[in-house]
């Protein structure tokens, strides 16, 4: 990372460590992890359940104390600079916790107090869509509900730094593209936005730059176009035994669960010669699909272990659900 | 003064309180225990001879520890752990709200509602026929004294408390140990051993501090007040080191321990 980028980020990321327990037990969650998340943007940290984003989150929250490595926050440290910090950062948790007794109104009355400049508790009500609860108790709300009121407390006191994990988990698919439109609006508004998910959708939509993490650590970064870069196109079938593996531009062939994949670097050309020896050979090539390249299918390849734009595969392809959609 | 600002704002430590106050009044159950149940051992005053120093003293030192125990120890520890099952306090916590802040508006509620049955001892006593404290200020000290005390107990406790199940008992410890100081007073023929261990309980010196403070009573088999105000001060002194020395060390300790969220 350049100079430049450094002072162009809202949160700056080194050697990032974290690990859980100690001696026998211990357990390394983040293991080694640089993130930069420039200003004005929405970051995306990508990764199956596990793999460390809410562990990084929470270093970055000033939540956790880190084993090892350094946290700019705005430029700020998030432990030592805490109090500064949170007026400038809204952060929402994975898991949070709400009064039960107090009604929707009275929930965002009490956050407001705590702010030194809040928008408005009505604002807020509007802004997602809440008016209608305004004063039903926190325990009778779906978890939707309880979802934006959460939401309506990470926004209240207008954040430059936005940190949202997972923030659509557990959300109905309209009441996703709502919360999508808010973040997008947030962006539009010159905030800048990290943001976890494991919903590949959801990155893809919302994030200018990707940060997937497989294991403790980031895997791959860039925007989603780049990150698919490296990986072949796919092209695949109902399974054709004899189908020769020297096509052009084919790099492999992969038999398996009733279907037949062949990998390529060039789709319209091995497609071409596909095509051209099944109708030479009167082979019907039964649910044919070709794809390009996507995020999805460089995800799943990282969350099996295994990431051909790495290295090579050492153990034969499974069948890729990505290409089967 | 400017240390304490920064760690803790008057204006956010209010309205969290008076919203914690909201949330206790809303929970009838918790809301009799803490601000009802302490007044019942004032029935006591009954009781026995009309006025009677002894009578008054075993009344309203009884009070003192369900005031310490229930509306202070138990209520801010449950409340304490229960929104911290919740994930309340963590949620807080990624808000401006300092974490004084927090502790200090769980603890709050509670604590006005116990200097207010204090306050409110005073005429019901005098109604059924005792005399008003030989020395108010050391009364005042007393409540004031307790409620820190017993806080800093409940936030200790809460640091090796699973759940607001679990308190119910992971307090006992503390119950235990504050309802046994008492018994210095009440068991005229306890050995001498026995007793100056046991006045170094909180408990001991809580109902040490009312019988002085309030009746001028001189040692533990006294039944008429003999002490004049300016006496109380000296009896009163080991007492009050003794609470100053538990608070010191429940502090301490709720210090290093403290948890904001549940064991994963």
């Amino acid at each position: 990372m350049n100079n430049n980028q450094r002072s162009n980020s809202a949160v700056r990321v080194r050697g990032l460590r974290r690990t859980y327990g100690q001696g026998a037990s211990a357990y390394e969650a983040v293991r080694g992890v640089d993130l930069d998340v420039p200003v004005g943007s929405i970051t995306a940290l990508l990764g199956t359940n596990g793999a460390g984003k809410t562990s990084i989150l929470e270093v970055i929250e000033g939540l956790a104390p880190a084993t090892a490595g350094e946290v700019g926050v705005l430029g700020l440290d998030p432990v030592a600079d805490r109090a500064v910090l949170r007026r400038r950062t809204g952060i929402l948790l994975q898991r949070s916790g709400f009064s039960g007794d107090l009604t929707v109104r009275e929930t965002l009355r009490m956050w407001s107090a705590t702010l030194t400049s809040p928008r408005s508790v009505d604002d807020m009500l509007a802004l997602l869509s809440l008016e209608d609860r305004a004063d039903v108790r926190m325990l009778a709300l779906s978890g939707g509900e309880t979802r934006r009121v959460d939401l309506a407390c990470t926004l209240m006191g207008s954040p430059e730094l936005v940190i949202l994990d997972e923030p659509t988990t557990g959300l109905d698919p309209e009441s996703r593209r709502e919360v999508w439109q808010l973040v997008s609006g947030l962006r539009d508004g010159g905030a800048t936005v990290l943001i976890t998910t494991h919903y590949l959708e959801e990155a893809e939509t919302l994030a200018d730059r990707l940060e997937i993490m497989h294991a403790g650590r980031i895997v791959r970064s860039g925007t989603p176009t780049e990150i698919a870069v490296g990986h072949p196109s796919k092209i695949s079938f109902a399974n054709v035994p004899d189908v020769p593996d020297d096509l052009a531009e084919i790099r492999r062939v992969v038999h398996e669960h009733g279907r037949t994949t062949l990998e390529t670097d060039r789709l319209q050309t091995s497609l071409s010669a596909l095509l051209a020896w099944a109708a030479h050979n009167d082979v019907a090539l039964d649910d044919l699909d070709a794809r390009s390249p996507s995020l999805e299918t460089v995800f799943l390849s990282i969350a099996d272990g295994r990431d051909p734009a790495d290295s090579a595969p050492r153990e034969p392809l499974t069948d890729d659900e990505g290409a089967l959609r | 003064m400017t240390a304490l600002a920064d760690r803790l704002s008057l204006r956010r430590t209010a309205s969290l309180t008076r919203w914690n106050m909201v949330l206790l009044s809303r929970n009838r159950l918790a809301l009799f225990y803490a601000a009802v149940m302490p007044l019942l051992p004032l029935a006591l005053l009954l009781t026995g001879e009309r006025g009677s120093a002894s009578v008054g003293a075993g009344a309203i030192v009884t009070m003192f520890l369900v005031i310490a125990l229930f509306p202070v120890y138990y209520n801010v520890l449950a409340q304490f752990v229960s929104r911290r099952d919740e994930l309340v306090l963590k949620r807080m916590r990624t808000g401006e709200t300092r974490d004084t802040e927090l502790l200090a508006s769980v603890a709050l509620p509670g604590a006005l509602i116990a200097l207010v049955l204090s306050a409110v001892a005073l005429p019901i006593s005098v109604a059924l026929g005792q005399s008003l404290p030989v020395n108010p200020l050391l009364y005042m000290a007393l409540a004031v004294l307790a409620v820190i005390m017993f806080s800093a107990f409940a936030y200790w406790t809460a640091a090796w408390t699973k759940n607001a199940e679990a308190a119910q008992l992971t307090s006992m410890p503390i119950i235990i140990l504050a309802s046994l100081g008492p018994l210095t007073n009440s068991i005229p023929e306890m050995a001498d051993r026995l007793r100056d261990v046991l006045s170094l309980t909180p408990g001991a010196a809580l109902s040490d501090l009312v019988r002085i403070g309030w009746f001028g009573l001189d040692g533990p088999g006294a039944e008429q007040a003999t002490l004049t105000f300016a006496e109380t001060w000296g009896q009163a002194a080991g007492p009050l080191v003794v609470m100053a020395a538990w608070t010191y060390v429940a502090v301490v300790l709720a210090r290093r321990s403290m948890r904001w969220e549940p064991r994963a």
